[in-house]
């Protein structure tokens, strides 16, 4: 175990110099590069802080998915397997379930690189 | 920044351009960089011919192998689309010549007005009726285009090719770019499925814009101005041209008003109608869901670039962690499709 700041805690704060002490040094491309990789610290920031549990919740949504599968398989392996399902299957019921799991799965990876990117629906825009 | 020296040898061959392209001595000056796109140049002058100055635009293409198509057809596309009464910055002469100025350019003329998304936004704010006005006109201007004869497309215009329809000509591309991506993606491989079992079947084609959308808009407070950035024109699907300005990703922001941020579809789709277009309801949707899953192998494709090598970039870097902002996008436009969920 590390000592103190922890890997989010050091995130957030090289988050917090390159937006207030770079940026306004800056013009044009680098500042917009700065721009983005400060952002990028932010999302690494969250990712240290949510990860484990988000991981947790992704084995738990693909296990359910894919009960053949390896409990401890790596989730880069379970998550191709899915895929490669989804693209062969002719299973509707199948289908209906891994697109929530879809759903849910990338609401995961929003939470960690655009929190809130997820609250809109496209209400109204999805024919019946 | 080295621009200075850099622009007065591109208004020197500017001048000699169009000295030999009109037949008359003209000359060039106040020469300035406008908003420089990722890969083309935009360079504004003053070019003065026995005394009368116009307000003028260089479009400069700065190297050749970046290049979607010729020059010669983008200039081509934008003149039809003047001819058939779409609003555009009318083209004064063009040449795929890159030895004048360093690369393929067009020049055209200088149309004043708001282009920059956020701030068309704030126009209709602050005017509550340029909005629904503003879609009216697209959806016309669209309808004109689309209306427009095929034999009077521009020559080496490209489109969907032998054996293929636009929907299956989209689908093959859309395969190869999966095929590069380096993790497989389930929803992609969900939404592939769905866009091939559910392809439209129309062959027709007539010519598209390519990237209709909010940030190709010239737009004053009296509305649309001129429609900009033709180099994606081609020979391709109606409907393909009025889904694009519906993805979220030009809405900026303002979600909940489909048609570049700024309008709900009916006026998008009437101003089509009226001017003569016909409107279907099911093809719109598929090629939104098509434009919206192609930006997202984009962005993958973009974060691959910065990984192998090819382009490094922390912005590059970036795109792949948007990647999952369009599969959001993907799976909620294809809510029910199985049935449930």
């Amino acid at each position: 175990m590390q000592d103190r700041p922890t890997a989010a805690e050091l995130l957030r704060d090289i988050a917090a110099t390159l937006d207030e002490r770079i940026l306004p040094l800056l013009s044009g491309n680098e500042q917009h590069q700065v721009r983005v990789a400060a952002n990028l610290c932010r999302i690494l920031e969250r990712e240290a802080r949510l990860g484990p549990d988000l991981e947790t919740e992704e084995r738990s949504l693909l296990g359910e998915l894919l009960p053949d599968q390896p409990a401890d398989a790596p989730l880069a392996e379970l998550n191709a397997e899915l895929a490669r399902r989804v693209a062969t299957s002719d299973d509707d019921e199948f289908l209906a379930g891994a697109h929530a799991a879809l759903v849910a799965l990338t609401g995961q990876k929003l939470a960690v690189n655009k929190p809130g990117y997820d609250r809109f629906d496209f209400a109204g825009e999805v024919p019946v | 920044m080295s621009g200075a020296p850099e622009l007065e040898t591109t208004g020197d061959g500017l001048a000699r351009f169009l000295t030999g392209a009109t037949g008359r001595a003209t000359t060039v000056s106040d020469l300035r960089m406008a908003s420089a796109g990722a890969r083309r140049r935009n360079v504004l002058f003053t070019a003065t011919t026995a005394g009368e100055r116009r307000e003028l635009v260089a479009t400069i293409i700065p190297t050749a192998d970046v290049q979607i198509q010729p020059v010669s057809v983008e200039a081509g596309a934008i003149r039809l689309g003047a001819e058939v009464g779409m609003p555009v910055a009318a083209v004064v002469a063009d040449t795929d010549d890159p030895s004048w100025v360093g690369g393929p350019f067009f020049v055209s003329t200088l149309v004043d007005g708001e282009s920059v998304p956020r701030q068309i936004l704030r126009l209709v704010e602050a005017d509550p009726a340029l909005g629904p006005t503003l879609a009216h006109q697209c959806g016309a201007a669209l309808a004109r285009l689309h209306a427009a004869p095929l034999d009077r497309a521009p020559a080496g215009m490209e489109g969907p090719g032998d054996g293929h329809t636009p929907a299956s000509f989209a689908l093959e591309a859309l395969r190869e770019q999966m095929d590069e991506l380096l993790q497989p993606s389930a929803t992609f491989e969900l939404a592939y499925r769905w866009l091939r079992d559910t392809a439209p079947g129309d062959d027709r084609v007539v010519v598209v814009h390519g990237d209709f959308r909010n940030g190709n808009l010239m737009v004053g407070p009296d509305g649309l101005r001129a429609v900009f950035d033709w180099e994606g024109s081609r020979l391709g699907a109606p409907m393909s041209d009025l889904a694009w300005m519906s993805v979220r990703m030009w809405r900026f922001r303002n979600d909940h008003l489909p048609v570049g941020g700024f309008a709900v579809v009916d006026d998008l789709r009437s101003g089509y109608e009226e001017a003569g277009g016909t409107w279907d309801d099911a093809t719109y949707h598929w090629w939104k869901v098509l434009g919206t899953f192609r930006w997202g192998l984009g962005l993958a494709g973009q974060a691959r670039q910065h990984l192998d090598g090819e382009f490094p970039s922390i912005v590059m870097a970036a795109s792949g962690r948007r990647v999952a902002e369009m599969e959001h996008d993907v799976l909620m436009l294809l809510r029910g499709a199985w049935g449930r969920s």
